[in-house]
Formats: structure tokens, sequence, C-alpha cells
């Protein structure tokens, strides 16, 4: 019963995206014609087929692939920094007085921040290479983390922790055996709001303060008048986006199955 | 040997919230003697769900003592085991993982554990469910699953607070019934919270009826009817009828306390 059910929902899946996607190539297919006719200036918008060509070409030489990779790991040192930190503050400013009292009113003065504000005063500390990016990162997606771990474990429903307390569990094991897994989904939907902000803040910074990464090349592509480099970067960027996005929800199903 | 024997002397609840107190219960005392099933009836907002919390140990009373076995109880503790109405079940865990949790604690053997909650399970007519999620279950499969869970480490008094209550009017019937089975097998000290004047009447050997808000025990009654016979016979009963009459009046008296006046 369980499988033919997993196979209905993953066909209506997929169907979802093909209809999802018609829309897509219509825009598309429009953006190919107007600019093959002309309508728009070559600067603004190139035809997509020489960007697909150009994107195909910066892949083979490993343009992409080089400056893809340092984006992707610059995010996702600071994307995990972020989580480990952010998961600590949670719990702990969620079942302390003390932490709480300390945490919540920076929690919730920080999190509105625009992070993006920091980087010319990062350019100051730390200058432009790796360490001011990823420290970035960690900071702009601590705030997320933070106040999703820290609800999530507030939230814990009072009569589960009852019912591990009767049976015998401690304050101890209380954490890991009841608040952790009964805030997982919580835990892991502040990541998933992380993982975007990671991007756009590795993105900002590498389009402002060079050091290579495709926020870096967009950028250069912008300065050399080389329009069809800056829209082929862009692909590349959501390329990644999409296959971490996607990366993450797997995690999840893996995780919650029990959800 | 007295075991599961319930005293609660002059217990008092009062509930803080800044400048404003709140008295949830008043001056109540009672005792259950070891292997009772009584039930607690009273109207809503008079206390009795936070009587029973009180006995589990989560609640800490504010005046009073609660002892078990002349033991002043601290804190919840394996020898209560309470049944909520909204089950309670970890959802990441499955029916298996829920019903050997608490043997789990109690440091048995991974075998051993299964076994007993084996046994358990198919008391509760679960087997086959061993391997599902809380989510993927009825409510009245995931009460059973409750009932199971807090019956395989052996508490010595079982604690109820409305856990059928949510059910519809067949399957409450029969998880009395199952419930009335078990506790002729396992011979445990039973409070039984509900709202249900019959539930109480059907299933108990004693009733409290508590007073309105602030609650206190306003009287028990003992139920003498023949728990030998079928349902059918219980029900139509002179006993039975009777008695349900007596609680039900008395009940009465404190939901609609101007009738009096």
């Amino acid at each position: 019963m369980d499988v033919s059910n997993k196979l209905a929902v993953d066909r209506s899946d997929a169907i979802n995206v093909g209809k999802s996607i018609y829309s897509l190539v219509i825009v598309l297919v429009l953006w190919e014609i107007v600019t093959q006719l002309g309508m728009v200036h070559y600067y603004f918008l190139p035809p997509l087929s020489d960007i697909i060509v150009r994107f195909y070409e910066m892949t083979l030489d490993g343009t992409l692939v080089h400056h893809g990779y340092l984006t992707v790991r610059r995010a996702l040192v600071g994307l995990v920094i972020a989580c480990v930190f952010g998961i600590l503050v949670g719990v702990l400013s969620a079942r302390n007085r003390v932490a709480s009292w300390f945490w919540d009113p920076i929690i919730e003065v920080g999190y509105p921040v625009p992070v993006i504000a920091l980087v010319p005063v990062f350019l100051f500390w730390f200058g432009t290479g790796d360490l001011a990016k990823i420290i970035l990162v960690a900071i702009g997606c601590f705030w997320p983390v933070a106040i999703n771990v820290r609800n999530a474990t507030r939230d814990v429903d009072e009569n589960l922790i009852w019912s591990a307390r009767m049976m015998g569990t401690s304050d101890r094991q209380l954490l890991r055996k009841v608040i952790v897994p009964a805030s997982a989904p919580g835990i892991i939907s502040g990541i998933q709001i992380a993982l975007p902000i990671s991007l756009i803040i590795t993105f900002v910074f590498e389009m402002v303060a060079g050091g290579g990464g495709l926020g870096h090349i967009e950028i250069q592509g912008v300065r050399s008048f080389d329009s069809v480099q800056v829209y082929a970067t862009l692909i590349a960027i959501m390329i990644l986006g999409f296959i971490l996005d996607r990366a993450l929800r797997l995690i999840r199903f893996r995780i919650l199955s029990w959800t | 040997m007295v075991e599961g024997h319930v005293t609660i002397s002059n217990l008092e609840k009062v509930y803080e919230s800044g400048d404003e107190r709140t008295k949830a219960i008043d001056d109540l005392s009672l005792e259950v003697p070891s292997g009772e099933f009584l039930s607690v009836v009273g109207p809503s907002g008079c206390g009795k769900s936070t009587l029973l919390y009180l006995v589990a140990g989560f609640l800490e009373e504010s005046t009073g003592t609660i002892a078990v076995d002349e033991q002043p109880i601290e804190g919840p503790g394996t020898d209560r085991g309470v049944v909520f109405q909204d089950y309670a079940l970890f959802p990441w865990r499955t029916v298996m993982g829920n019903v050997t949790y608490g043997l789990e604690q109690d440091g048995v053997p991974k075998e051993q554990r299964r076994a007993t909650a084996q046994e358990f399970i198919d008391m509760m007519d679960l087997d086959g469910f061993e391997d599902k999620y809380p989510k993927e279950l009825s409510g009245g499969m995931k009460q059973r699953v409750a009932l199971a869970r807090t019956l395989a480490y052996d508490p010595k008094i079982l604690l109820m607070d409305e856990p059928f209550g949510a059910l519809d009017q067949p399957l409450r019937e029969l998880l009395q019934d199952h419930l009335l089975e078990i506790w002729r097998d396992v011979e445990k000290t039973v409070m039984f919270i509900t709202h249900d004047v019959e539930e109480a009447v059907y299933l108990s050997e004693r009733v409290m009826i508590m007073t309105r808000h602030p609650g206190t025990k306003k009287t028990t009654i003992e139920i003498d009817v023949d728990r030998t016979q079928d349902r059918e016979d219980i029900i139509m009963s002179d006993a039975y009828t009777e008695t349900k009459n007596q609680v039900w009046q008395s009940l009465r008296e404190e939901t609609q306390p101007e009738a009096q006046l």
C-alpha cells in the first residue's frame, strides 16, 4: 500500500514539474525571438543561444567549474559554521534562563539586519580574502538558524517531555532523546532558509571584493562590456542554487521520514 | 505487601502568574488503596487534570503532600505511568520504538525489551504495526500504543487523563473493555479522569466527584456492580443505573449551582 502511494506521489510530482516548465519554455522562446529580431540591444539582452554556447565553453575550459567551486566552498563552510553556533545558541536560549536572557535580545535585533551592509566594514577588518567572506556568511546565516532552532526547541510539546520524564529520562538525556529529535523539523527549516542567504552573501562579497568566484567573474563581464559572460555566470549560479536546495530537501526527506 | 497505594493529604495547588493567584485545587484529601480502579469526575475546569498531573509529579503542590506507599513523591517516577488524552507518543519513533522506550531507559537488554514490548503490542492487537510511525496510525491505535508504552515499563499506578475522550463511541467501548481486562490481569492502581459519568461508573470500583472550581473532593461513591457480567447486562442492571443516577445527580449540583437556590 505504501509503495504504490509513494509511486503515485512521485508521478504527480513529475507532472507538476512538467506543467510548470511550460511557462518557462514560453518565456525562453520569446527571449530568443525578440533578441534574434534585434528588438533589444545586444548588450542589454543577448540571444539565449549565444549565452548557452558561452556557458558551454566556460564549463569546458574549467572557468565556471573553478569559480563555482570557490563560491560554493565559501558559502558552505560559512553555512556549516553558522549551523554549529546557531544550533548551540538556539537550543541554549530555549532551555536555559541565563542564555535566554543574554541571547534573546541579540537575536531579535540581529535577525532583521541586512548583513550585506557589513561588507565594507569587513573589507576594513579582514581584507578581501576567503576569511572575510566565510565569516560574513557565517554571521548572516547564524540568525535564521538560531531563531528557528530556538523557536522549535522552545515549542516542544510539554506532554512529550513529561512522557519521557515519567519513563525515567534524566534532565541530561532529555536534550538528546527528546528535545533534539522533536525539534529536528524546525532545525532543518532554519538551515534551508539559511542556504540561499549563504549564496547571496558570498556572491555579493565576490562582486565587491573580487578574489575569484562566480560573483567576481560576473562583475568582470560587466566591466568589460561582455554581457554574454554576465548571463552565462548567472545561469551557473542558478544551477548551483537549485542543486544545493534540492540536496537539502533530499536530506530533510531522509531524516524526517517520520513527519 | 501493599503496592501502589496513593495517599493525598490536604493538597492545595495555586497557580501564580504575576500578581494573580488562581487556586486550582483546595484542601483535597484522598486515599486510593492498592489495586483500586478510581474514576474522577467533575465539572470542566475543576482541576481534575491538575490533580492527575500533581500525582504524576509533573506539577508541584503548593501545600499538602502526595505519597505513594507512604513515600512522598519527588517529581515524576517510573512507579507512576500517565496515559495522555492526546497520546503524547514520540512521533520520530516507531510503534516498537515507543513501546520499548521505558525499558531502554531502565537498561533492559535489547532482545529482552523487544520481547517484552512485543507482548504488550500483541495484547493491544497492534501486531503487524511494529514498524509504523505514529502519524500512520488512527486515533484509537495511537491510544493503544500509548497504553502499551505505559504498561510495558510496569508502573504500579496508572494515571489516565480522559484517554478515550477523543474517540468515537464504539471504539471507546472497545478500549474500555480492553482496559478492564488488562486491569484485572496486571493488578495496578488506576486513577482515571473523565467527564463522562457512564464511563466512570462502568469502569471503576469507586468514583470521586469533585466540586466546581476551585476543585476539591465532594464525595466518593462506591460502585457495587457484578463485573463478571457482559457489558449489556451491566448497563441494564439496576445497580449500575442507580449508581449512575446518583453520580449524575451529585455532579449536576456542581454544574448547575443555581438550581439549588
